[in-house]
Order: structure tokens, then sequence, then C-alpha cells
């Protein structure tokens, strides 16, 4: 039995019937909703019978499990269903896996951000593994007239202790479903776990094998349109006239509509909508648009990086501290000083960005890749003026996300075009697009100071100076403490200061994998290299000395020393080290770096990751290899601004980093008994700090502003 | 005027504008959606299928150009997920959103074609140009080595 789908009809169905009956217990991860009287007959033979709203058995055993969590590479399709299956004790390899739907009252936050899926749901999917379980346990028991003591479940089946007598999930289901759910289910410990910690191929990957795999840009409703849309090349251009007579003449264009979508403010467009994507395309190729750039079109890169260098001078706000770093700097006979730089960087996810909605009467549907699919609902329902129930959400798989996903302002197109045309629409955006209309991951400054005292730390200043994503507009200049994200507060130095100096600009920025994890990182752990080598130590050492009170960090930093033989250079190699945290994942990387004809190559990336219990080991390394070539991409590639836009259009200009470039990867995970953390996006962090600090061991030369060339530095 | 080729061993006819890239003709208009646009301007390889068994980028290629010819997408490579390259994916893994992987499939099977024992670098030279936003080349190259056993 193998049969992982993704079947909207189905599960529209069930939840009907599951949701009609069933209000006050639907609490998510509190109580499991019960299942009593939620018996459907599904098209494909058999009755199926959930017992709750991520689990539904037919009567032929067959188990379905929901995943209610958008997949975008991250594989939590599967391993959502490993929990459930886990303490419901089923084989992950024999159940069905189906796409939930977009529902925030049946699942809660649907949204997939930072990596919490796992962190989040864990203890949620035990416990409603674990109900159902239950419930079949109790059916059985009830059956045989005995205690639920003295039967065991295992594999979908239960057996009597004493008697040996059998039953299957499937035979029991509809008996169980009429039982009580219970509201504090046992959980299984964590010794007896058969299916958590397993490498479990994962269900979405023959999909993804034979093209039969959708994506949001796949749909086709009937009658639909297409629409290609030209934006304002400079950010907050507004619309002025454009030739929309002259575009309508274009064969197969049907409408030429101005438009806008939300994003820190209103961005405009003209959109050409067509029979064909070709014939939108065409016509938007032949669009002549006037625009009012209202002076936005002065700014550069440079001019960016000009007010970032000078605000890095302002004291800043305070967003942590420790001690009293501003005293012992300002009394300190040596203050060792760095100035670091990062560019804006585009998600790119490999699909472009696009949806489908379809704004009738009195509804409206949406079909497409979006790591917020509740979001998109109540955008929606807000944006047409309708309520929530009227607004259905059908979230495919996604090719990458990486943050762009998360937000709303391409639904939010394809509703506007579909409004005013009374047709479906898809939108589709094209590299160019999404590459230069944004949002971007902010472009950042850090300085960072320190006093040193006999080897020792004695004083760190650490200043963020970059836009803010939560504060991008409106009257509050105060920098808030999502800016500091990444910097490690952990190591054990009497005085620390961590300070933010919030920049405002109406370049769009927002969440890309690890966020300010993904650049303040860079300074900071270059930095703690730059004050190692000053204070002649060690790196790993000066680390590990500053972490003894920091169990996981200890360990990590340990693991590389012991296994990987940090001190054990092997002849001709620079060696790197940064460690970071992010979504609670704890990790030390170690590159390799050697000389290539002038430049240098990278030879290996090693990381130790302790991310607590883990799901599937296979798929947190194959995140952590994600990480690392996206991590290394951003070290080695960046975005510029000129005339206030995006001057890198393709991937021509703006590469993504290539097979030939990637270095070996080999990635450790710690045993742990501990609740899991995220595991998206570990090592990304790392990644640019250790490299620059195998550059700095190889070469002597360090690296303080990126994007870095590796051809160029010798 | 309708433009005649072979799909995937069906001969198909469709009437689009002789200019429109084949890849667009093939997702809109023949309806299958395996082959994907990401940039449109031939860097990436997303858009790879496979003309008289050799891959072209059917995003800059005109779908008349494709007249008389025979085109193989991802849908037609195997009846059941099982040429050797599929079976060699799905082995070591390799896929995370998938976006990219028609396209890195059916360059390898054009690899594994012409160098049934591909080295690291001829690995290189012909996946080079195959981006991968979620950075499976490990697995990449790890699968085409499977394969080649
Ligand atoms: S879409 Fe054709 S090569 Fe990128
Ligand atoms: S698997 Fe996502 S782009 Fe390659």
């Amino acid at each position: 039995m193998k049969a992982n789908t993704i079947n909207p009809k189905i599960s529209r169905r069930k939840f009907v019937a599951l949701s009609s009956a069933s209000s006050a217990l639907m609490l998510i991860g509190c109580v499991p909703s019960t299942g009593k009287d939620k018996v459907v007959n599904l098209a494909d033979g058999g009755v199926e019978t959930a017992l709750n709203q991520f689990i539904s058995i037919n009567s032929e055993g067959l188990i379905t499990l929901y995943n209610h969590r958008p997949e975008m590479g991250q594989g939590t399709f599967q391993s959502i269903p490993m929990i459930l299956a886990e303490e419901l004790d089923a084989d992950i390899r024999q159940v069905k896996i189906v796409q939930s739907e977009a529902n925030s009252s049946l699942y809660g936050r649907q949204m997939v951000v930072g990596s919490h899926s796992i962190q989040s749901e864990f203890m949620n999917c035990r416990k409603m593994g674990a109900a159902a379980k239950d419930m079949l346990v109790r059916a059985a028991a009830e059956t045989w007239g005995v205690q639920p003591a003295d039967v065991k479940a295992k594999n979908g089946v239960v057996t009597a202790n004493q008697s040996g007598k059998t039953l299957t999930y499937g035979e029991l289901v509809a008996k169980a479903a009429k039982l009580k759910a219970p509201e504090n289910p046992k959980l299984k410990s964590v010794k007896e776990f058969r299916t958590i910690g397993g490498s479990f191929p994962r269900a979405d990957i023959p999909l993804k094998t034979d093209g039969s795999a959708k994506f949001g840009i796949d749909i086709q409703v009937p009658g639909m349109l297409y629409a290609s849309v030209q934006r304002s090349p400079v950010f907050e251009g507004k619309v002025v006239s454009f030739n929309q007579e002259e575009v309508l003449k274009v064969p197969g264009v049907t409408h030429v509509l101005k438009t806008s979508r939300d994003l820190f403010g209103n961005r405009e467009g003209v959109a050409v909508l067509g029979e064909s994507y070709w014939a939108a395309y065409q016509g938007r190729k032949a669009l002549k648009i006037e625009w009012d750039n209202r002076g936005l079109d002065k700014i550069s890169s440079e001019t960016i990086r000009n007010v970032y260098l000078k605000a890095s001078k302002e004291p800043g706000d305070v967003l942590h501290e420790k001690g009293d770093a501003d005293r012992a700097i300002r009394n300190a006979s040596e203050v060792i000083e760095a100035v670091y730089e990062m560019p804006y960087q585009a998600h790119v996810p490999m699909e472009p960005m696009n949806a489908v909605v379809d704004v009738r009467a009195d509804s409206a549907e949406f079909w497409g890749s979006t790591q917020n699919p509740n979001g998109t609902r109540s955008y929606l329902a807000r944006f047409l003026n309708l309520p929530e129930e009227k607004v259905k959400i059908n979230y495919t798989f996604m090719g990458g996300g990486f943050g762009r996903r998360s937000r709303t302002d391409v639904a939010e197109e394809a509703a506007d075009l579909s409004k005013k045309s009374g047709r479906p629409v898809k939108v589709i955006w094209t590299r160019e697009d999404d590459q230069t209309a944004g949002p971007f991951r902010a472009a950042s400054v850090n300085t960072c100071r320190a006093v040193l005292k006999q080897g020792k730390i004695e004083a760190l200043e650490h200043k963020v100076v970059a836009q803010e994503i939560r504060n991008q507009s409106g009257s509050n200049n105060k920098a808030g403490r999502q800016l500091m994200g990444g910097v490690n507060t952990e190591y054990a130095i009497p005085n620390v200061s961590v300070k933010g100096v919030l920049q405002k600009h109406h370049v769009p920025i927002s969440y890309w994998r690890a966020v300010y994890h993904s650049t303040n990182p860079f300074a900071h752990e270059s930095f703690i290299d730059e004050l190692a080598v000053k204070a002649g130590r060690d790196p790993l050492e000066f680390r590990l000395e500053m972490m003894q009170d920091h169990k996981r960090f200890k360990r990590v930093l340990e693991i590389v020393d012991q296994v990987f033989n940090w001190k054990d250079k092997p002849e001709g190699v620079g060696r790197g080290l940064a460690i970071a945290e992010r979504s609670g994942a704890h990790f030390a990387m170690m590159i390799d770096v050697e000389r290539n004809g002038k430049g240098v190559k990278v030879k290996k990336i090693t990381t130790v990751v302790d991310l607590g219990i883990c799901i599937n080991p296979d798929t947190v390394k194959a995140q952590t290899e994600g990480s690392i070539v996206m991590g290394l991409g951003a070290a080695l590639y960046g975005l510029t601004i000129d005339k206030g836009a995006i001057v890198e259009q393709n991937w021509h200009q703006y590469p993504l980093l290539r097979i030939g470039q990637c270095p070996e990867i080999e990635t450790y995970i710690v045993k742990s008994d501990a609740e899991p953390d995220g595991a998206g996006e570990s090592g990304l962090p790392t990644v640019a700090p250790a490299l620059a600090n195998a550059i700095y061991d190889l070469t002597g030369k360090r690296i303080r502003r990126l994007p870095l060339d590796l051809e160029k530095l010798s | 005027m309708a433009i005649s080729f072979k799909l995937n061993n069906k001969e198909t006819s469709l009437d689009v504008d002789p200019q429109m890239p084949l890849l667009w003709a093939i997702r809109d208009y023949a309806g299958l959606t395996g082959t994907k646009f990401s940039c449109g301007i031939a860097v990436c390889g997303a858009c790879t299928v496979l003309m008289e068994g050799a891959p072209v980028r059917s995003c800059v290629m005109p779908v008349s150009a494709a007249a008389g010819k025979s085109i193989t997408t991802i849908e037609g490579l195997s009846k059941n997920n099982d040429h050797p390259v599929q079976k060699a994916w799905i082995e070591a893994q390799v896929p995370q959103c998938g976006y990219c992987q028609s396209g890195q499939i059916l360059s390898a099977v054009a690899l594994l074609e012409r160098k049934p024992n591909p080295t690291d670098d001829d690995i290189d030279n012909a996946m080079n140009s195959v981006l991968c936003r979620c950075g499976t080349y490990p697995r990449v190259r790890k699968a085409i080595k499977l394969a080649s056993k």
C-alpha cells in the first residue's frame, strides 16, 4: 500500500463532516477533536473514519495522516506524520499522507517560518497520535471484555495479551470513533520511540522525481486568465499613465489593468491579462508606462552604505547589556575595533512567485504556493470583504520559500485582477520580477569593539545598523530586539553590550532564511576570531573557555575538537571555525579551504549540530546541506542598488552556487533526549564567518565585507 | 497553424503561436506541468527536456523548432518512476522542494547516455548550469554515481 497523495477533495468532504459537530473540543494540542459519528463514505472505496483532525482510518486498515504544514522542501510533509505515527503505533511506510486544509480553528497556526513546525507541533502531534491509539485500544478491550492494560497495539494491530486474539485498526475504528477522546493520553518514553529518529524515505520524493508533484504554478482552473505584471523598477514608484489601447491589440491579450499589492507600503504595477501566459507576457513587453519615482531613484548601494557607516558612529539603542561594556571600553588603553558589511539578498526560490485566485460573487478561492495559508485566508477575506468561511485556501507544494512565501502580496495581485476581470486569474512573476521587486534580506553594517585583558575578552560591544523587518515605516525610530538576532550573548564575557541603530528607507525587506542570524553572526564570529588571534589563542580553545557553563555549545565545540581533529590540520589547508544558535539548534562549523591558483577553494564544511530529539536524521542532514549551500552563495554573491532599483536582473548577474562550487559536506548530529529544535536553518549562520576565518588562517587576509571573491585572495 | 511533434512517444499537435517557447506549449497546452519555468533565459536548467535524447532548454526554444522532433519530458522518462536515474534519485533522497528536479534528472540522464561512468569533473561540466536553490548538489552527485553503477 503506497499512496502518498495530496487530495484536497477527500479532505474537504471529511472535514465538512468533522467540523460541523464538534466545536468545543477543537482545541489544538490540548484536546483532540472527537471523531464521534464522523463516518464518511469515500469515493475510493472503504469507509473512512476520522479519529481526530489528523488521523483517519478506513475499514480496510489504511491509515491516513493529515499533514497540516505546507511543504517547501523542509521535509515536514514526512516528519509531522512520523510524530503522529510514532504515538499511534502505525508503520510510517504504510500510511497515506494527505495535506490538510487551511483552517486555523482545526489546526492552529499553519505558517511555516523560522523552522518552528517541529518544535511547536512535537507535543501536539504526539498527543493526537496517542489519543487515537488510546481510543483504538479501548475499543479492542471492550470488544474482548478485558482491561485496556491487557491489550497491546503495534503496527496497526491490537493484540490481547492473554488470548493472543488480534483486531486491526481498520476493524476497530468505527467503534473507537464512538469513544470519548482522552484529554491527557499517555505518551511513550523517548526510549520507546521506533519511528522518531529513523531516516525513513520521504513520502514526497517519488512525486518529485516523476513530475507529478503539483506546485502553485502548475494549477489550472477552468476559464482562467494568465497575468504578467510590470511593477515599478524603483521601489514605490507610482503609475502615471500607460498605453492600454495599444497593448490590448496584442493577440491573446484580454485586459490591461493597473494593480497593486501591499508590501510595507503600496507597490503599483500594470498587469496584462491574456488567454495564455505567453500572450500576457507578449502584451507586457509592449507596455509603455510612465512612472512617478517621487525622487526615490537617487539611492544606490553606495549612498545606503555611507548612511549606514555614518549611523554606526551614533550611540544607538541598547538591546542587551551585561556589566558595563561602555565604561570598560572608555577606560581601556587599547580597544580593538572592526567594521563588517553585508549586502542585500533576494530569496529567489526556483519556483517564481505566483498565485491563482478566483473571486466569485460571494466567495473566493486561492490555489498556490504559500508558507502562510491562514494569513492568506484572512488577508483575502479582509481584502474582498468576505467572512473567512467564504475564502477557501488550497495550498500546494512550494518550489522553495526561504521566507519569501510568508508574504501574501502575490495573492493580493491575483485577487485584485480576478475581481476586476471577473475570471480566475493566475499571476506568474518572472525571475527578474522576483529578484528585483523585493522584499529582500536586509543589508547591514555591524561594528564591534572589544577590550582584552590577560588573553581574555574583558568587554565587547556589538552594534547592528540595519533596517528592521517589524518596523519599516511609522514614527517609532527606536531599534528593536529583532535587530540583534544571531548575536551570541552566551559567551562568558564580563561586560557585553549589544546595540542597534535602526535604519528606515523604502527598500522593502523581509524574512530570509535564518533572518538576522544570517548576517549578524558573520560579524560576531569573525570578531571573536580576530580577538583570539590578537590574544594569541587557538580559536577553538578561546571559545571553549568562554562556553564552559553552556552545555550545548561546549559539547559541539568538543566534538569538533575530538571527533573532527580541529588541531590536526592537513598541510596546505586553512581552517576556520564558527558557532551559532538558530531556532534552538546549537551548532559548530569547521571549514577547510586551500589555495587554488590565485584564489581559494572551499574544500570541506563540517557541521556538528545539537537540535534535541531528531525526528528524521536524513532530513536534518538535507536541511543542513541546503543551509550551507545557501549560506555559501550569500557569502559569495549579493545584490546592488543603483538609481533606486536592483541592478542584477537574473541569475547570470546574481549567481546561485553551482554544483562544481559545492564542497564536501559532513553533518554530525549530537544524540539528545531534549525536545526538538528547528532544523531548517542550522548551519547557515556559521558559513560566512567560518569561511572568512579559514581564509584568514590560510592567507592572513581578513574579510570584513561581503560578498567576498574567492578568486581574488592572494 | 498546428505544430506537430512526438511528445513522450505520442504524436502531438498544438495550435499555438510558433514563437511561443516550447516550455509554455508543453505546460499550458499539452498540460504536462513537470517541466518547470524558472529563469526564462536559459541559465538554470529547470525547463530542461530531451529533444532527440539531447537536453535542451525549453524556455528559449520556440515550439516551431520542435516540429517533427521527438521530445521527452520528465513524465515520459518512465512509466513507474523506475528509470535507473529516478531510482537512484529516490535512493539518495535528492529532492527537497523538488522544483528543479525534473531538470536535474533529465540533465543527468543525458550525461549518463554520453558517459556511463562520469568522473567528478564530467558531473561538474554537465550539471554546473542546472541550478538548485535548495542546495541538493551533494545528493545530485551521489545519485549520478549510484545510477552509473
Ligand atoms: S527556465 Fe529555462 S533555463 Fe531556466
Ligand atoms: S530541490 Fe528545491 S530548487 Fe532544487
